[in-house]
C-alpha cells in the first residue's frame, strides 16, 4: 500500500464551546481524494489541521508521515489554496505569485519564470499585470489556485477552489484538477456541491458536524450500505405488466410508477438485476428501453448518510 | 511542471529579507503611511507657522515676545512632538499591526503556508516599518530643524550635530518602541489600547514619579540619548527635568539594545506556537 | 381545514413606526458592546474615581476633622475631567469599529437597502457611543450628587448650587457629541478599527502637544484652543463658573468645538454611503 499522504489519529478540534472536528481517524491515500460535506461540517477545520495553521485539541495529524505543525520544511511538497478571499490588493497578479514562490527560496528570475507558468497554467498569464483588486471572482480564484501550484507541489490542498465559478470556468478547473491527479499529484478538494467532487473523483471522505461518515470509492460505499434499499428505475412498454411481476418476489419492498417507468426499492439488488437481465432478454413482458439506478452515486449516499 | 530538485530551507535572513520586500511596497504606499505622513507633517506646518510668526514680529512690531532661541524650541517640539507622541504612536499603530492585519485581512495563510519560519514574517515586517517610519519621521525632523533653528537667534551649524544625534535617537526610539509593541500585537488580543495606555499614559507618567518605576519606560533611555535645554519660565517642562534622571548614554545604549532583542524574540517565539484562527 | 399550510406567510403584526430604525442599530451595538467582557470591566473601572469621590463624601459628612474634603462646585468639576481619561478608552474600545466594521464586512449596502435612512443608520450608531459616554460622565456625577444628599442628610448643598444640575448634564453632553460625532467621523474613514483608533488617539493627543509646544513658544494660553482637550476644558470651566484655566475667550472654545462637530457631520454625510462610487 502506497504511503498515505495525510493520515490523521483520533484528531479532534475545538473552539471553546463549539467541536469543530471530533475522533478523525483517517488515511488519505494518494490520488484525488474528494472532502464532502455540508455547509459547517468541519472541512476547512479539517484543512486547516492538515495545513498546520491550526493545532489539533487532541490527537494528530501528519503529512506525508511528518507532523506539519511548526514544520516549515513541508511546505515545499504542499500547496494550499484556500477558501478566503484575500489578497494584497495593490499587487498584480504576477507579482503576487512571484514574490510568494520567492519565499520558498527560489531566486528572482526563477521565481518570475515560475510564476509566468504557474499563470499560464490558470489562464491568467493576460491579466498578470493587473493588479488583484480588479480581478473578476473566477480571476481572484484561478491566482489562488497559481500560487498554491507554483512551486510544484506534490500534495496541493484546495479549499472549495470552484466558489464563484461560471460554468465554463468551473469545467476547465475541473479538467486541470483531473489533470494535475494524472500526473501524480495528490489532490484534496473540499467542496459542498456533490456533483463538483463526483466529476473530479470517485474517493471521497464525507464528512459532517466535526465527524468522518464514510471514506473510499463512492460505488463501493453505495454496495456497503446494505441496510439501505436500492432504487433501480426501469423505463419499458408495459410497466404496469412489470410491477405485477416485480410484486411476486419477496426482495422487493416496494414500487411507484413515474413517467413510462416503474421505480423499484429491492433489498438485493444483485438478484433483482439478475432477474431483471433475463425478462429483458425473453421480451415475454414488454421491451425494457432503460434502467438506472438513480441512488448509486454521492447524492444518495450523502443524502442516506448525512440524514440517517 | 517538472518536480523542482530537493531544496534546502531558506534561512532565516533570506526569509526575513523576502518579507521585508514584499511588506515594504505595501506600507509605503498605503493609505494610512500617507494619512501618517500628513501626521509627521504637522509639526513642519507648525514651524512653518512660528517661522512665519517670528518673521513678522521682527519685522516693525515691537512685542517680541518669543525670545526662546531656536534651537531650545527645536528641542521642545522634539521632546514634546516626535518622542512623546509620533514616535511611540507610529510604534503602536505599526508594531501592533504586523500579524494583526494579516489576521484581519486574512492573507496570513498564504505566508504561514511557505517553507519560511514564522517569526520571519514578524522580523521581515518589522524592518520595513523600521525603513517606512524612518522614511516619515526623519525629513519631517530636518525640516523642522532647518525652520526652527535660525529663529530667536539660533545657528543651523553650531546645532546641527545634535541634529544628527536627534535623528540617531528617532531611529532607536521607533526600534525600540516597534520591538515591544511588536510583541504586545503577538501576545495580547486588545493590542491598541494597551498600546495607547503604555506609550500616552504609562510613559509620561512614569518619567515625573521619582524611583525606579521609570526605568520601565522606553522614554527614560531614550532621554539620556540628547539632552535639550528647556526654557526655564515653562513650568511642566521645569517640573520635568527637576524629576528627570538620565542614565548615562553607554548604559541607555544597552538597554534599548536589550530592549529591542528581548521584544523581538519574546515576539517571534509568541508568533511560531500561536495558532491564528481567521474570521469567516 | 385539514392540511395546514406549511408555505411562507407573510407578516400581519403591528409594525413600529417609521423613523425608529436607529433604535434598532443603537441597541443591537449596545448589546454587542456588553457582550464584552473586557468592556464590561472597562466600565467598571471607569467608575472606580466615583467610588474614591464617594467615600470622600461620607468622610467629609460624617467626621468634622474631614471637612477639609467636603464638596464644592469644584469637586464636580474635577470629577469630569478626570473621567476624561476613561472617555478616552471607552471611546476608542467601542467607537473605533462602530462604522468601520460595518465597512469591513460590506454591511452598509445591507443595513441601507433597509427601509432605513444614512441619517436613521448615522445617528443610530452615534447613539451608542453617546450612551456610553454618558454612562461614564454624566450618570456616575449625578450619583454623586444623590450620595452628598444621602450622607450629608440634606439638600442644602444642592440647594446652593442648583446650577449643578445643568452644567453636569451640559458639559456631558457637548463632551459625548463632540467626542462621538469626530470618532464615528474618524471610523467612517477607515475598514480598520485599530487604525481609526489611532486616528483619534492622534487627534486627541497631537493637537495637545502641538498646543503645549505653542505654549512654550509664546508663553501664553491664547493659542490653547489648538487642542480640543483644551477647548472642552475651558468650555467645562465656563459652565460650571469657575476661573477659566487659559487665556482664551470661551467662545472660541465654542467655536472650535461646533467646527469639529460640523466637520464631522460633513465626512458621515460623504463616507455612510451603500456604494462607493470609485472614479
Amino acid at each position: 500500500m502506497s504511503t498515505p499522504v495525510v493520515s490523521t489519529d483520533h484528531l479532534s478540534k475545538w473552539y471553546g464551546q463549539v467541536i469543530g472536528l471530533n475522533d478523525v481517524t483517517v488515511t488519505v491515500a494518494p490520488g484525488v481524494t474528494g472532502l464532502l460535506g455540508p455547509n459547517g461540517a468541519g472541512k476547512s477545520t479539517f484543512m486547516k489541521l492538515m495545513t498546520g495553521q491550526l493545532v489539533p485539541s487532541k490527537g494528530s495529524v501528519s503529512v506525508f508521515g511528518e507532523p506539519i505543525w511548526e514544520n516549515p520544511g513541508l511546505y515545499f511538497r504542499i500547496g494550499f489554496c484556500p477558501e478566503q478571499d484575500a489578497f494584497y490588493e495593490q499587487m498584480t497578479g504576477l507579482e503576487w505569485v512571484t514574490s510568494l514562490v520567492r519565499l520558498n527560496g527560489v531566486e528572482s528570475s526563477e521565481a518570475d519564470r515560475l510564476a509566468r507558468r504557474a499563470l499560464e497554467y490558470v489562464d491568467l498569464t493576460d491579466a498578470g499585470g493587473k493588479k488583484i483588486g480588479a480581478y473578476s471572482k473566477g480571476m481572484r480564484q484561478r491566482i489562488k489556485m497559481a500560487q498554491a501550484i507554483v512551486h510544484d507541489p506534490e500534495l496541493i490542498i484546495l479549499d472549495e477552489p470552484l466558489a464563484g465559478m461560471d460554468p465554463i470556468l468551473r469545467r476547465k478547473t475541473i479538467r486541470l484538477i483531473k489533470e494535475w491527479g494524472r500526473e501524480g499529484k495528490s489532490i484534496i478538494v473540499s467542496s459542498h456541491i456533490l456533483h463538483e467532487i463526483e466529476s473530479m473523483t470517485s474517493t471521497i471522505l464525507l464528512i459532517n458536524q466535526g465527524r468522518v461518515l464514510a471514506e473510499g470509492n463512492v460505488h463501493q460505499l453505495r454496495d456497503l450500505i446494505d441496510e439501505h434499499p436500492h432504487t433501480v428505475s426501469i423505463k419499458a412498454d408495459r410497466p404496469r405488466v412489470l410491477a405485477r411481476e416485480f410484486l411476486t418476489h419477496e426482495d422487493v419492498l416496494s414500487l411507484r410508477f413515474e413517467d413510462k417507468a416503474v421505480v423499484v426499492q429491492t433489498a438485493r439488488p444483485d438478484v433483482f438485476y439478475s432477474r431483471l437481465t433475463e425478462l429483458a432478454a425473453s421480451g415475454e413482458l414488454g421491451t425494457i428501453h432503460e434502467v438506472t439506478s438513480p441512488d448509486d452515486n454521492l447524492q444518495a449516499v450523502f443524502e442516506y448518510l448525512v440524514k440517517s | 511542471m517538472t518536480p523542482a530538485s530537493a531544496p534546502r530551507q531558506p534561512s532565516l535572513l533570506f526569509s526575513t529579507a523576502r518579507i521585508f520586500d514584499l511588506s515594504l511596497g505595501q506600507m509605503l504606499w498605503s493609505r494610512r503611511s500617507v494619512f501618517l505622513g500628513l501626521l509627521v507633517g504637522g509639526p513642519v506646518v507648525l514651524a512653518v507657522a512660528v517661522r512665519v510668526v517670528f518673521a513678522l514680529f521682527t519685522v516693525g512690531v515691537n512685542v517680541n515676545r518669543a525670545r526662546v532661541p531656536g534651537d531650545v524650541v527645536f528641542g521642545v517640539m522634539m521632546w514634546l512632538l516626535y518622542v512623546r507622541f509620533i514616535v511611540p504612536v507610529l510604534g503602536v499603530f505599526y508594531g501592533t499591526a504586523f500579524i494583526a492585519d494579516e489576521v484581519d485581512d486574512r492573507t496570513i495563510t498564504y505566508l504561514f503556508t511557505r517553507p519560511i519560519p514564522r517569526r520571519a514574517v514578524l522580523f521581515g515586517k518589522y524592518l520595513a516599518y523600521l525603513v517606512c517610519s524612518a522614511l516619515l519621521v526623519l525629513p519631517s525632523a530636518m525640516l523642522v530643524f532647518f525652520l526652527i533653528v535660525p529663529t530667536g537667534g539660533g545657528s543651523i551649524a553650531q546645532a546641527f550635530p545634535g541634529l544628527l544625534t536627534d535623528l540617531g535617537m528617532l531611529v532607536i526610539g521607533l526600534a525600540a518602541y516597534g520591538a515591544v509593541f511588536a510583541f504586545v500585537g503577538a501576545r495580547v488580543r486588545r493590542p491598541l489600547l494597551i498600546g495607547l495606555l503604555f506609550a500616552l499614559g504609562w510613559e509620561p507618567t512614569v518619567l515625573i514619579v521619582p524611583g525606579y518605576l521609570k526605568r520601565l519606560s522606553i522614554a527614560y533611555y531614550l532621554q539620556a540619548l540628547v539632552v535639550h535645554d528647556v526654557p526655564q519660565d515653562s513650568g511642566p517642562l521645569v517640573i520635568l527635568q527637576a524629576f528627570r534622571e538620565s542614565p548615562s548614554l553607554v548604559v541607555a545604549l544597552m538597554a534599548l539594545a536589550v530592549i529591542v532583542v528581548a521584544a523581538l524574540w519574546l515576539a517571534g517565539r509568541v508568533v511560531e506556537r500561536r495558532e491564528y484562527v481567521l474570521e469567516q | 381545514m385539514p392540511i395546514h399550510d406549511q408555505s411562507y406567510r407573510r407578516y400581519g403584526g403591528g409594525r413600529v413606526p417609521r423613523g425608529r430604525a436607529w433604535t434598532v442599530i443603537m441597541s443591537a451595538g449596545l448589546r454587542g458592546c456588553f457582550r464584552k467582557r473586557a468592556f464590561v470591566a472597562l466600565l467598571l473601572l471607569s467608575w472606580l474615581p466615583f467610588l474614591v469621590r464617594t467615600v470622600q463624601l461620607y468622610a467629609a459628612a460624617n467626621f468634622p476633622q474631614m471637612a477639609l474634603f467636603a464638596p464644592t462646585p469644584e469637586t464636580f468639576r474635577q470629577f469630569l475631567d478626570q473621567q476624561s481619561t476613561f472617555v478616552f478608552f471607552v471611546t476608542v474600545f467601542a467607537g473605533a469599529g462602530l462604522v468601520a466594521n460595518d465597512r469591513r464586512a460590506n454591511a452598509l449596502q445591507i443595513y441601507l437597502s433597509k427601509p432605513m435612512t444614512r441619517a436613521e443608520y448615522v445617528f443610530g450608531k452615534f447613539a451608542v457611543l453617546a450612551i456610553l459616554l454618558l454612562m461614564v460622565t454624566w450618570l456616575p456625577a449625578m450619583m454623586l450628587l444623590v450620595v452628598q444628599m444621602v450622607f450629608s442628610g440634606s439638600t442644602a448643598f444642592l440647594g446652593r448650587n442648583l446650577y449643578l444640575v445643568p452644567a453636569i448634564t451640559l458639559l456631558s453632553l457637548i463632551e459625548a457629541v463632540m467626542v462621538s460625532a469626530a470618532m464615528l467621523a474618524l471610523s467612517s474613514l477607515s475598514r480598520n478599527g485599530r487604525f481609526v483608533g489611532i486616528l483619534y488617539a492622534g487627534l486627541i493627543f497631537f493637537t495637545d502637544a502641538l498646543s503645549g509646544v505653542l505654549r512654550v513658544v509664546t508663553r501664553d494660553t491664547g493659542l490653547a484652543w489648538v487642542s480640543f482637550s483644551n477647548d472642552l476644558a475651558q468650555l467645562g470651566d465656563a459652565i460650571f463658573r469657575i476661573p477659566l484655566r487659559y487665556a482664551m475667550p470661551w467662545p472660541v472654545a465654542l467655536v472650535m468645538v461646533l467646527v469639529l462637530v460640523a466637520a464631522s457631520a460633513a465626512v458621515l454625510e460623504r463616507r455612510v454611503r451603500g456604494v462607493e462610487v470609485v472614479s
